[in-house]
């Protein structure tokens, strides 16, 4: 409802020309393409249906169908092209082929490259973001990419993220996302039959199993994470565990010390982690878990 | 209300866009349809819908009609100006730009990097999916400042935030870049308290940014470049330590460290490290089965991390 005129506008000047290149496209496509409600897409298609130039007979109007739904338009005037960019689309634009050259060693770096002084050529333009190189393993990127295409299993050599242990998992790729400095990959476990997130730096080594079959079968959470509550005292000086975990974080409480509220997580991982901050994390709640902390501690320092 | 201004709007462009001559004002607002009112209310309408279309990014023409109408200036919209031309874009690099574009998921960017799209989008050029790869990459939401900075930079207006830090807690910066590098967003510039180039991660950003309303307040120098201002991580002397592991344990940290000797349980490693501290937190990660041998310095790091538990 608070839309702007000015927006409503921008999206009406861009909706014919797309109409133009997608004839006979449906309300709901239509919708999901510009991202609003099926409604406003009726409300801006009768508006524009108004629109035309000076005389606004039917002849100078634009003029299009509706049918069932889907949208035809036999007349845009003068609005046979779209707009060009402004500045913050191609700006979005230039990142997302930066952000997608950043991970590839292959000539797909190359095509980016000369798309992206396509793109500039009619738009003298000082691009705000710099992205910095600096991915190490791209290979294994691309790999899992084929994979995610393909659908095709990996067999991975894996070192848990939690326990000091590795194993040996068949997995179906699903989704890469970068986050807090690193890659993770998200996949079907057809080995632990549900769905995991692995940290590309932890997969020690991979194969493609060719001519695989994927089994999707769910079985019941394996692990059961204790759900008790925990609360974290957490001092200023180290807070990038907060950065750096703030998936696992429920609520934050400030002052002196950050008091943090953690949803359900695996507890080796925890204790392993608040050990090397030394003291800077505190563990109010439960009892039990603060206790384990300090007796791992004290082992680790009885071993010197 | 929005109806009828919008209306207006579209009318104005396709009159403008149709034209091949300026038009004048009057003409302008006896045809357009849409204005409405006293002689000086329509004159005003017109002013605020030119800026308005302006501030969409279109340019309207000014020009004189004849020597006649010297008063009255002529309006209209070059199409060339209004169109978009991305000449020779093939069906390939466009859908190489839409999988790209996924990279913003949903954040701030995301409705923008989508218009951008739908625009490529309804030049006629069909899409072809002949990449052996579906990228579905996601970052973590890259904060709500990035479209704002975008803007203070595009016109050279300092900011001003508040910034999570030990030290000072509000910063004034003249923004230059903003820098996308080990996974994490940050903010490059001059910082104006300490007449430094800095580098700021936006994560530590804390409440609103503002931008100065001036425009055109700094210049980006000519030389700058991004890579001079990065933590040097690679000239920074790397240092080492020789660590003792149990067989099957420390994997990651065995793969990295050179084998040195090697006795019934455990194997002693040389591993290179840059950060102490992050250094430490996976050696303590290990638990009792990863011990420092040497230097004394760390271990002794390590025992004051472990007292600092035990306090």
């Amino acid at each position: 409802m608070s839309e702007s005129a000015l927006d409503r506008t921008a999206r009406a000047l861009d909706l014919v020309p797309y109409l133009l290149e997608h004839q006979g496209i449906s309300i709901p496509e239509l919708a999901e393409a510009f991202g609003v409600s099926e409604k406003q897409i009726n409300d801006d298609l009768v508006l524009i249906h108004m629109c035309g130039l000076p005389g606004y007979t039917p002849l100078e109007l634009i003029d299009m169908f509706y049918e069932d739904g889907y949208v035809t338009v036999s007349d845009p005037q003068s609005f046979k092209k779209p707009r060009s960019m402004n500045k913050i689309e191609m700006t979005s634009l230039l990142v997302s082929l930066d952000l997608l050259k950043s991970l590839r060693t292959d000539d797909v770096a190359k095509e980016i490259e000369a798309l992206k002084i396509k793109l500039q050529e009619n738009m003298r333009f000082e691009n705000p973001f710099v992205v910095v190189q600096n991915m190490e393993n791209t290979e294994m990127v691309e790999a899992i990419e084929r994979a995610i295409a393909k659908s095709t299993l990996l067999r991975i050599n894996y070192a848990s993220g939690t326990k000091d242990k590795t194993s040996v998992r068949d997995i179906l790729p699903i989704e890469i996302y970068v986050a807090n400095g690193s890659t993770y990959l998200n996949a079907w476990c057809q080995s632990s039959k549900g769905d995991r997130t692995f940290r590309l730096d932890r997969i020690l080594s991979y194969e493609i199993i060719e001519g695989s079959v994927v089994n999707e079968t769910r079985e019941s959470s394996v692990q059961a994470v204790d759900s008790l509550p925990i609360e974290l005292l957490v001092s200023k000086s180290a807070r990038n565990f907060i950065e750096d975990n703030r998936a696992i974080i429920g609520h934050i409480q400030e002052g002196e010390q950050l008091r943090i509220e953690l949803n359900p997580i695996d507890r080796e991982w925890l204790v392993r982690t608040i050990l090397g901050f030394g003291g800077q994390i505190e563990v109010s709640k439960p009892k039990e878990l603060a206790l384990e902390v300090v007796s791992r501690a004290r082992a680790i320092k009885e071993s010197y | 209300m929005s109806d009828r201004k919008t209306e207006r709007l579209i009318n104005l462009t396709l009159a403008l866009l149709a034209t091949k001559r300026y038009l004048k004002k009057s003409e302008i607002l006896a045809n357009v349809f849409g204005y409405e009112g006293t002689q000086e209310a329509k004159e005003r309408m017109f002013e605020r819908d030119k800026d308005d279309l302006r501030s969409l990014g279109i340019e309207i023409e000014v020009g004189d009609l004849d020597p006649f109408f010297e008063d009255e200036p002529g309006y209209k919209i070059p199409q060339k100006s209004y169109e978009l031309n991305v000449p020779n874009l093939t069906g390939r690099e466009l859908a190489l730009i839409s999988i790209a574009a996924n990279f913003w998921n949903d954040s701030v960017l995301a409705p923008n990097a989508q218009s951008g799209i739908r625009k490529l989008q309804s030049l006629g050029i069909p899409a072809t999916l002949d990449f052996e790869f579906r990228m579905k990459y996601r970052f973590e939401n890259p904060t709500f400042v990035l479209e704002q900075l975008t803007k203070a930079i595009g016109q050279k207006s300092r900011v001003s935030f508040d910034y999570d830090s030990t030290s000072l807690k509000e910063r004034h910066l003249e923004p230059y870049r903003i820098v996308f590098w080990n996974g994490y967003w940050y903010l490059i510039g001059m910082d104006l308290d300490r007449a430094a180039v800095r580098l700021f991660k936006l994560s530590r950003f804390l409440g609103e940014l503002t931008l100065s309303k001036k425009k055109n307040e700094f210049e980006i120098p000519l030389d700058f470049n991004v890579a001079d201002h990065l933590p040097k991580v690679n000239v920074e002397i790397v240092k080492s330590a020789t660590i003792r592991i149990r067989k099957e344990a420390g994997i990651l940290l065995r793969n990295r460290g050179q084998l040195i000797s090697e006795e019934n349980d455990f194997g002693t490693y040389e591993i290179a490290y840059e950060n102490e501290v992050t250094f430490l937190r996976e050696l303590i990660w290990h638990g009792v089965n990863v011990q420092i041998v040497e230097p004394a310095e760390l271990k002794s790091a390590l025992l004051d991390l472990l007292n600092g538990v035990l306090k």
